[in-house]
Formats: C-alpha cells, structure tokens, sequence
C-alpha cells in the first residue's frame, strides 16, 4: 500500500514494541518450508505447486479454503500482484487435495475499483475460467473481532465474514520490497483482509496505529495457515508500486507465515530479525530460526546481490557478520 | 455495428492478445448488443428494488443482509421519484442511522464515532430535500472534522522528518476514519454535501471549510492530472491516478472556477475512458465528463453494453451505473453544485 500518510506516525516505540501484548500463541515447534524452483508463469505452474503441496500431507477434505493474493492495483508492465496463474494454480491444486470450497478473496488498499483490477490485470479470466469465486473483503460482510494482539493499542477490529468463515487461509503475496514496512510478505499481506468500506482507502488507521504494530495484530487474530509466496519474479526498491522486477524464479510454501517471510527475506538477501513484525511475530505467531524451520525442498541461499530497499531500510540488507552465521 | 467496432478497436489497444475476441466472459454475452439505456436503466432501478432490505437500506452485495451507507445513499439517488415508497423507506434508514454526533457510520452496527460517507449520506438527504435539523448537525460534524495531519503536532512531523509523501499539511480535506489523515474520496463527498447544504446559518464558517477542502483536492493532485486515494507522489515518484477517485474529485470541483488542476484532470480521465471496461470506475467517468459538459453518447453505450443488472452483484455499483445512464434523459445527480 502506498498511500499512507502518517505512516510513520504510529506511537510506539521499539522498546513498547518488544513487550509483549499477545493473547494467543500460534507457533509450533517446528515450521516447515518448502522453496520451489519455477521459471515462469505459465501453465504448468499446477504440477509445480502440487508437488510441493504433497510434501505438506494436508487435510483439506470438507474444508473451505480462501486464496488471499496480493492485489494492490494494475500497472502495465509492473510485477505489483501475485500472479493471476500462481493463483490459479492454487485454486486447483486444493481442490484436487479436496477442499469442499476454493475461494479467493482479496480488499485492495489503493484502488476502490477492485472489479477494474481484477478486469485489467487478468484475474478476473483466470478464475472465471476455473469458476472460482472472488469475494471482495473490503465490501463483505463485516464482524467485529476482539483483537488477540494489542500492540496498536486497538481493542477490536471489523473484519469480513468470508475471512473468518474460512477453516483454511492461504497468505499468497508478491514478494516486494516496500517503502514502509521494509518488505512486504505473508505478514503484511494480510492487511488485505481489513475491509476498506470500515477504514477507507487505504487502511490509514493501520498507518497512524503503526504498520508494523498493525501487522503483528491482524496476523494474531486472523491465522494464517498456509503461504505460497510468488518470488517467481519479485520487487526491489521502491516497493510495493514503484520498484523493479527482480526475477527470483521460485515458489516459497510455508506451513508458518513467520518461517515463509523469515525464508523470503533471506531469499532477498536481508536480514529477517532486524524486520520488526517477523522479529516479534516469532514470538508468538510462528518461528525466525533455522534450527526450528525444516526446509523440505531446495536450501535456501542468499542471492550474490541482495535487494535494493529504500534508504530507510538499508539495514535490513545481510551484514557479513551476520552472514557468517547465516542470519539465526 | 459501429459499437462493435469500437470496442474492438479499443480492445486491440488493451489486451493486443485477445485481437479482438469478445468472446471473454466479462464481456459475452452483454457484449452482444447496446441496449436501450432507458430500459436498462428501469431494470438496474428494479434490481435495486429488489435488493432493498425490509430496514430499508442496503448491502454492498447481495451475499449479506448488512445495510451500508454508501450503496444506500447511491441507490437513493438513483431511484426515481415515482419509487415513493422505497425512496421513503430509504431516507428514514439514513434518519435512523444517523449518528448523535451528527455523522454517519458506514454501515449498520458500525461505531458511532462518523465516518468518511457523512458528506455523501448528507448530500443525498439534501437532494431529496429531507434535511432539516438532521441536514445541521451533518454539517456541524462536517465543520468540526477534519484530517489529523492538520494538527500542529503532525504538521510539525510532515514538515521536518516525515517528508517522502509530497502533501501541504495546512491543506486538510476529510478522512475516512476520524483521528487518520484526509483522503480524497471522502474530500469529494464532504465538498459535495457543504456546497449543496441549504440554510445553513454560519455560511462564513461554510465557505471557509469547502475553500480548505478544495485547496487539499488541488494539493494531492497526480502530477498528470487526476487523482488517487490522495498521493500524488511518494519518494519522488508519481503515483497513477484512478478513474473513480478523478471522477468524484472532479464532481465536487465543478462549481469551481476553470483552472489548469481541473482541465488537466478532464484531460485524464478523457483518455482513461478509453480504456475503462469496469462499470464503478466508467459510470463515475460517465457522470464527471458530463457534469464539465462533454459528450458522452459513446462512453454511456460502453456501458449499457457491459452491465447486467442482474448479474452485477455489487449495489454500489448497480445504483451509479442506473445514474449514469439517466444522462441522455438529461438528469446528472451529481451537477448540482452550480447551484450552490
């Protein structure tokens, strides 16, 4: 989201930031990886996905299942969203593990006109084809949820039906740099979810209560089951519009949203502990370390020239020293 | 057959893969033909009969039973006056969910705190001339609300650290949320609902508002012209306008006189148009371009061609294709701010 005003404004500090203030616990022992190499979009992105689904042994029958990819707007040329045929191809590998229902559900932050974006950026072809419903989160139905994180200092938030409905919630983001919260990933995707009908467009609220702050809330109380991070080609710079194309060639699948942002960051060449919302998020939402992330695909490596960020963010990027302990 | 060329012409230049083809599914079969826009317009006003709740407002979509604002206020405008009972029933469902501040939420069981649809709530009261006292504590909320970045501790903030969004603090329209920054959308709204108020008694104080409110739509302007949510630019690079967001700016500007920030803007959405299939974005295209005076026989045929009522599932959407289709009959619910 680019719009955002104020974004700097949230009243926290580090040192708030690090107490604690969640009420749910939802990481495991241990997480499970899965970095698929895929060189394109194209049509056999479905044998790809499905392969590295089986390694995950789901039990998706009877379930619903709710696709969130990161849809900000549609800009020619720009790599800015998941990609409509990674999407669909997840659509139809969980209905092939038995999903009861596939759907996809997004509530775009910038642009009001989703079925323009859907229009324009091939989306809307792709599910039509599949018959897959698109529920647009920012105009759903809408139920007020106790927040089972308080680090913005909110008690509660409106959040859409279709999300909360969903036994299964895949976080399917662009794998972007971004100009204010240092990346964009499976965390920060789910700022989709919070519908703009209640907090507008863009979700200024989440930027005045603190990005990373709002994150860590959102992502405590709606859980997320499953990522399939699209860094087939990914953004560096000025993200989440105005970066550039940074082909990565790979699929990242998670059964922890922290481990799949924590292994993307590092596929990005910067460090996941000094990201404020997956170094807190590891300490209730999921896990950072490698000791505690089985990767069950390919090993992850740290690419020869890490990801340009804006100069607020060039912190994040690998220092040697931590290098050398490959960023635990 | 004219149409037909049109639209493939036009779909050469958006999607060169498809050459032509109006075989994809957004478009068939309501692409088939151009229908007559006053019969489409009685089935989209039938449709949103349809879809009114017993409480007497209604969704955004047909999947939940939850009364909004926005598609309340739009389908009020858009029903004629011969629809008494519904417009009635309408306007005592803004009455009722009004907020004792004077503000509107954006839907049913929402906080009462006031949100962003006040001015459009406000305005649609106002063209059915059921204002009143209700009409005076709108407008005082509107008075005493405004964007949080005009707060000295903020202006502060965006004048010396926080800079990479380009915007004048001292120019603060309306926010979608209280106590968060002002925004276009509920800019053009506000504007909308004070320059249409009527007997109201502080006018001074009025005129002072909708002077601040235009002067932030000028501020947040994209460089190209039109407008986005209200970033024109973030770290030194332009941000895309959107159709919508350019269309209602432009609504509420059109009292205004002519300048550079409003004929660029046309100028913009002119050449969006050409390329806008998406019946929200091209039905507020649609009323914008003629509310400035300029033709929009051929934009208001695209659109007959793509909307199904029927299928058209949002009603936010529904209710501003049927007032964009109501222009070759002569009606603009959207022009009256010349009034003012």
């Amino acid at each position: 989201m680019t719009a955002s005003l104020g974004l700097a404004a949230g009243a926290s500090t580090t040192a708030l930031l690090n107490r604690p203030k969640y009420h749910v616990t939802r990481k495991q022992p241990r997480s499970r990886v899965a970095i698929l190499r895929a060189e394109s979009y194209s049509h056999n992105l479905e044998g790809i996905l499905h392969s590295g689904l089986e390694l995950f042994h789901l039990d998706l029958r009877g379930k619903t299942v709710l696709l969130k990819p990161n849809l900000v707007d549609y800009i020619p040329g720009n790599h800015i969203n998941t990609h409509p045929l990674l999407v669909a191809a997840a659509a139809e590998c969980f209905r092939r593990l038995g999903a009861k229902n596939v759907l996809v559900g997004e509530g775009p932050g910038h642009q009001r006109d989703t079925e323009l974006v859907l229009l324009e950026s091939g989306f809307s072809d792709e599910l039509h084809q599949l018959k897959v419903p698109f529920v647009d989160l920012n105009r759903d139905e809408l139920v007020a949820m106790p927040l089972l994180a308080t680090y913005t200092g909110m008690d509660r938030l409106w959040l859409p039906r279709s999300v909360l409905d969903a036994d299964f919630v895949v976080s399917m983001p662009k794998v972007k740099t971004h100009h204010w919260s240092g990346v964009t990933l499976s965390l920060k995707n789910m700022f989709g979810v919070v519908p703009g009908a209640k907090y507008g467009w863009p979700k200024n609220i989440l930027h005045w209560k603190g990005i990373q702050e709002s994150i860590l809330d959102v992502c405590a109380t709606v859980p997320v089951h499953f990522v399939i991070a699209d860094a087939i080609v990914a953004m560096e710079g000025n993200g989440p519009l105005n970066g550039h194309p940074r082909p990565l060639h790979r699929i990242v699948l998670a059964d922890d949203p922290v481990a799949a942002d924590a292994t993307c960051a590092r596929l990005m060449g910067l460090d996941p502990t000094r990201i404020t919302h997956i170094r807190i998020g590891a300490q209730f939402l999921g896990n950072v370390s490698f000791d505690r992330i089985d990767q069950i695909a390919e090993a992850v490596c740290a690419p020869a020239k890490p990801f340009e960020v804006v100069p607020e963010f060039e912190h994040l990027h690998v220092t040697s020293h931590a290098q050398a302990g490959f960023l635990i | 057959m004219a149409i037909s060329c049109l639209m493939t012409n036009l779909l050469d230049r958006s999607f060169p893969h498809l050459s032509g083809d109006l075989t994809i599914w957004w478009f068939s079969p309501r692409t088939q033909r151009v229908r007559d826009t006053q019969q489409l317009n009685h089935a989209c006003v039938q449709e949103l009969i349809h879809r009114q709740l017993p409480e007497g407002g209604w969704p955004f979509t047909t999947d939940t039973t939850q009364s909004a604002v926005e598609p309340t206020a739009l389908a009020l405008l858009a029903l004629p006056p011969s629809s008494v009972r519904e417009r009635d029933a309408a306007i005592r469902f803004l009455l009722r969910t009004q907020n004792a501040n004077g503000s509107w939420p954006a839907f049913s069981g929402d906080d009462a705190r006031g949100s962003g649809l006040t001015g459009l709530a406000l305005y649609a009261l106002n063209r059915c001339r059921a204002q009143g006292i209700v009409g005076h504590k709108a407008v005082d909320w509107l008075l005493r609300t405004k964007g949080w970045e005009s707060h000295w501790l903020w202006k502060w903030k965006f004048r010396t650290s926080d800079r990479h969004v380009r915007f004048d603090p001292d120019k603060s329209g309306w926010p979608w949320v209280t106590e968060t920054a002002s925004w276009v959308v509920p800019t053009a709204y506000s504007l909308l609902a004070l320059k249409h108020a009527r007997g109201i008694s502080h006018q001074d104080l009025v005129q002072l508002r909708i002077r601040r409110g235009v002067e932030m739509l000028y501020d947040r302007i994209c460089p190209e012209g039109g407008w986005n949510a209200g970033n024109g630019v973030v770290y030194g690079l332009p941000l895309a306008p959107h159709a919508d967001a350019t269309a209602l700016a432009l609504l509420s500007l059109s009292s205004e006189p002519p300048n550079n920030f409003i004929s660029a803007s046309l100028d913009w959405l002119g050449r969006r148009a050409e390329t806008c299939f998406a019946p929200w974005s091209l039905a507020w295209t649609v009323l914008a371009l003629d509310a400035f005076g300029h033709p929009t026989p051929l934009l208001t045929d695209r659109l007959s061609s793509i909307v199904d009522p029927a299928e058209a599932n949002d009603c936010a959407t529904l209710a501003v294709v049927s007032l964009a289709l109501r222009l070759p009959a002569g009606e603009n619910a959207f022009r009256v701010a010349h009034e003012a």
